[in-house]
């Protein structure tokens, strides 16, 4: 009974989930605990005034959520009426020209960005392996017209780098659809995590060392990050370092944080400028902390869609942004 | 909240009220364990206000001081505030000096005699590297820790001058000197060893960062910690001598709201395990 319920939810589509339905089951869920809480409590509290505080308090929480459930329910149609309208508003409709007008706009545009890219469950609309691909080639399609050369495409789990097939495929079909079959830009796709090189679809895969007669052609420059690229690698270099420690080949003296910084760029790349979260609350989950420092971060609240406003009005912001490191 | 003594008693009463919103909050059993702070905006509340800096300063630590009242009563555990970060030293010479002395005044305020520190039981920490404060401010640090060691309700982790890529760097290095030393074996050094010698160790994973007025970069802040998945982050739009209690609470209200009925993926929720794992140590 309750795998079929489940089943029912799992298909309904995440936009319909309202807020609202779910803080109410979350209601009951509240005033039951309050209720069993009364109850179990009776033997460890031989305060009755503690309890009947304690029951106040729970009401009084329960009176507080409902209120921000209701004002949140409006706040976040709010949000995604704003983000509908915004979504026209800004809709590039496959054409690199619109995008390079948007772009030519602002004052400065960032060298190497970064998005962090969820794999949603195969039941949803646009979930999935290909929902995941789809979304990847959006950004590498956006990037390019936008003339960005660097991009880190983030996922939890390196779904992507398990399977860079689908995802040339999915990325030149994309590019072919922007800028004609006819001159569709070069790209390369990067894992640094294995140190592989890859290039457009027919092309087979390149170790590093053929990597730079090649790598002026491309016009974007793709990484491939996961959660092992983050904090996995700062444990291998601490482990590799701390050996080396061990046996005096390397002074503690001599680990700062130039040489720290100079291992992990190597390992995992450069910090990028601008970070793009493409969901309604921004988690970092796990992207690589050390390059993280000075990263702009843009997000849209309430969105859950991988969309071009979320990428233009991003690269709006870092132009707009003012650095002072420390002053 | 002392501009509106209009009424009297009004005062009194938004004690009350925020004492009790506080105790709601503790019932709700979804308080974040460890909350950072970036409290950004004092200078350009001064200037806004047409007050000296030091005016301003002061204004943001009044502010923080009320803050850290309300999340000590509703249950929270740590607080990490970022007071001075390693890349200040670039201001001019009269301006650091200035900003230790105001420091040194602040960290003898919080830890004196039936001030917050005594009145909350916290333990005050000053984290980062500490060989970059000069002496007589570096003795104040350490008569504040002396006074507080035994408090044991919660912590306060003042950095002061930190970044949080030198904390990474520290914490390689203490591994380092501790393989060296025979005290870790290579093949047992792990994520956990990691965390483990970094400034905040032994303290519950950050589960929210709140940064105040609109800058939207971590600005080598906590780095580690924060990219934990499940960790919020809160960009609040306006300046930190503004950001009141009230402001908080909604963030609280927010936080615990989310906690406790987001159909979210809980099974690999980071920070949930990490915080299940504390408790059975």
């Amino acid at each position: 009974m309750s795998s079929e319920v489940g089943g029912v939810k799992a298909r309904v589509p995440p936009a319909t989930k309202t807020q609202l339905t779910a803080s109410i089951s979350g209601l009951t869920k509240t005033v039951r605990q309050v209720i069993n809480s009364d109850a179990g409590d009776v033997v460890k509290r031989q305060r009755f005034s503690g309890k009947i505080e304690y029951a106040i308090y729970k009401a009084l929480l329960v009176c507080i959520y409902v209120m921000y459930a209701i004002s949140r329910y409006f706040q976040r149609e709010y949000n995604r009426i704003a983000i509908k309208l915004l979504d026209l508003a800004y809709n590039p409709s496959n054409s690199p020209q619109l995008i390079r007008q948007d772009v030519n706009k602002l004052q400065k545009i960032p060298k190497r960005i970064a998005a962090i890219l969820e794999y949603k469950s195969e039941g949803d609309i646009g979930g999935g392996l290909p929902g995941l691909i789809n979304d990847a080639s959006d950004v590498v399609c956006w990037t390019v017209s936008a003339g960005i050369k660097h991009l880190v495409l983030y996922e939890y789990d390196g779904k992507m780098k398990q399977s860079v097939g689908e995802l040339r495929a999915g990325i030149h079909h994309k590019l072919a659809k922007y800028f004609g079959a006819e001159n569709v830009p070069r790209f390369a796709i990067k894992i640094p995590h294995t140190n592989q090189v890859f290039f457009d679809v027919n092309e087979g895969p390149m170790d590093s060392a053929n990597e730079k007669s090649k790598k002026h052609k491309v016009a974007v420059e793709i990484s491939l990050l996961s959660k092992v690229d983050g904090r996995e690698t700062i444990l291998e270099l601490t482990k590799t370092m701390a050996d080396l420690c061990a046996k005096g080949q390397l002074k503690v003296e001599d680990v700062d944080t130039k040489l720290v910084n100079q291992e992990l760029t190597q390992l995992v790349g450069h910090e990028p400028d601008l970070l793009l979260y493409f969901g309604p609350a921004l988690d970092l989950q796990g992207f690589p902390p050390w390059h993280i420092r000075l990263t702009e971060l843009y997000w849209e609240t309430d969105n859950d869609q991988v969309s071009y406003y979320v990428f233009i009005r991003g690269l709006k912001q870092y132009a707009d942004c003012k650095m002072n490191v420390g002053k | 909240m002392n501009d509106s003594g209009s009424f009297p008693g009004y005062n009194q009463f938004l004690e009350l009220v925020k004492t009790t919103l506080a105790k709601v909050i503790r019932s709700s059993d979804k308080v974040p364990q460890h909350v950072a702070f970036i409290m950004d905006g004092n200078r350009r509340f001064a200037k806004k206000n047409n007050m000296e800096v030091n005016e301003g300063h002061n204004a943001g630590f009044e502010s923080m001081c009320r803050v850290l009242e309300l999340c000590y009563e509703s249950g929270m555990k740590s607080a990490t505030v970022f007071a001075f970060s390693i890349e200040n030293f670039k201001r001019s010479l009269f301006e650091v000096n200035w900003l230790m002395e105001l420091a040194k005044d602040k960290i003898k305020q919080i830890s004196q005699h039936g001030e917050m520190a005594e009145q909350y039981g916290i333990k005050v920490k000053v984290i980062g590297d500490r060989s970059l404060l000069p002496p007589d401010v570096l003795k104040e640090v350490e008569l504040a820790e002396e006074v507080t060691k035994n408090n044991t309700r919660a912590v306060l982790n003042i950095c002061f001058p930190y970044t949080g890529r030198e904390e990474i760097v520290h914490s390689i290095q203490e591994i380092m000197k501790e393989t060296a030393a025979g005290t870790i074996i290579y093949r047992d050094i792990d994520e956990q060893t990691v965390e483990d010698h970094l400034y905040t160790q032994g303290q519950p994973p950050v589960e929210l960062l709140i940064r105040t007025s609109g800058v939207t970069r971590l600005s080598d802040f906590l780095l580690w910690q924060l990219s934990n998945r499940g960790c919020a982050i809160e960009l609040v739009d306006c300046l930190w001598p503004e950001f009141t209690p009230f402001s908080m609470l909604k963030i609280l209200i927010k936080f615990a709201f989310k906690k406790t009925y987001s159909p979210s993926n809980e099974e690999d929720d980071e920070l949930k395990k990490k915080t299940a794992e504390q408790k059975y140590n």
